[in-house]
């Protein structure tokens, strides 16, 4: 097959993406969890059954890889105070108490296996220690909050 | 003639640069051992450092959303984190150095007409570049990375010139190399 012909169906596994899954999603931290959680943990291949079904499986595991990298570099490029805002948008967001995520956050990093493969490391450590200041700026709001009445 | 305590300030000078240059290839071995944790399979490039990383490093914009937030911890914090990814960028910045001087070098032993003149001012760039990395890892243990941007800024765009000029050696000698390799 020639090369346009392997692109075709990843730019469009891609647009299809983005636009059915990834749109919905309340910011570029919940679609970083989100892409890292449609990956392998032991051989780092990307799965999404409704996008393979559409697609070709390597087409569709292409474009969760590239949606994946660009969400980290868009999210690596953000100001601390940016990077804040998706986290409270994200813990208000979760059906989950926020209390209780930013309490796993803080023990287990899970965050960490949303780090794409083979980006640059001062990178990767710039990203994690950010999460880890937001989690704790968040921690520190929460105590500033007067109580509920 | 030269009097006692002149020669005692080079003496000086000479050993401090020595040692901020050996400072500075530690870091570059230090950056293999990190690099580990961060899934990298091998430690034979590292994957392109985007160029305004260093000023998210090294610059006080986040710095001052901290400070807003008016609490010691906070700002202990900060402090703690982008020292420790300022010297994980000093290592990886070092080991990047000499990766390209190591390439550079296995190139240059099988070349046949290497410049004189290119090679000193690789080799002068090469090991101004590792005693900045030394004096950088130092400072930013010693202050932090915010009051060594000008240096850091300073290393980052001679690691990029040193890359460009073992690329462009690379490129001009590999045209007279290939025909040897085909004709074998």
């Amino acid at each position: 097959m020639n090369v346009a012909g392997r692109l075709v169906p990843v730019q469009a596994a891609y647009d299809d993406l983005l636009q059915r899954s990834l749109a919905k999603l309340p910011g570029d931290l919940a679609r970083l969890i989100y892409l890292a959680s449609t990956r392998d943990y032991n051989t780092g291949n990307y799965h999404h059954d409704g996008l393979a079904a559409r697609f070709r499986p390597d087409a569709a595991s292409k474009a969760l890889e590239i949606a994946h990298r660009d969400t980290f570099f868009r999210l690596s490029a953000y100001s601390l105070e940016q990077l804040f805002e998706e986290l409270e948008a994200y813990l208000n967001s979760s059906h989950e108490v926020p209390e209780d995520v930013l309490r796993t956050w803080q023990k287990l990093e899970p965050y960490r296996v949303a780090i794409p493969v083979d980006v640059n490391p001062a990178m990767a450590r710039l990203f994690l220690s950010n999460i880890r200041l937001a989690l704790a700026i968040w921690r520190h709001r929460q105590k500033q909050a007067p109580e509920p009445q | 003639m030269i009097s006692a305590p002149v020669t005692l300030l080079v003496g000086l000078l000479v050993i401090g640069s020595g040692l901020l240059v050996a400072q500075g290839l530690a870091s570059a071995r230090k950056g293999k051992v990190q690099f580990e944790a961060l899934l990298l399979e091998d430690d034979s490039a590292f994957p392109a450092c985007p160029s305004d990383l260093v000023n998210r490093i090294f610059f006080a914009d986040d710095s001052k959303f901290i400070q807003a937030a008016n609490s010691p911890h906070l700002a202990e914090l900060f402090r703690r984190e982008r020292r420790q990814v300022a010297l994980v960028w000093v290592q990886q910045t070092s080991a990047s150095i000499h990766r390209v001087m190591h390439d550079h070098k296995r190139i240059a032993r099988v070349s046949k007409d290497l410049d004189f003149e290119t090679e000193v001012k690789l080799l002068w760039l090469y090991s101004e570049l590792m005693l900045l990395c030394g004096a950088l890892s130092l400072a930013v243990q010693a202050v932090g990375p915010l009051g060594v941007r000008r240096l850091a800024v300073y290393a980052h765009a001679h690691s990029q010139r040193l890359a460009q000029v073992q690329q462009s050696f690379q490129a001009a000698t590999r045209p007279r190399e290939l025909p040897r390799v085909g004709a074998a």
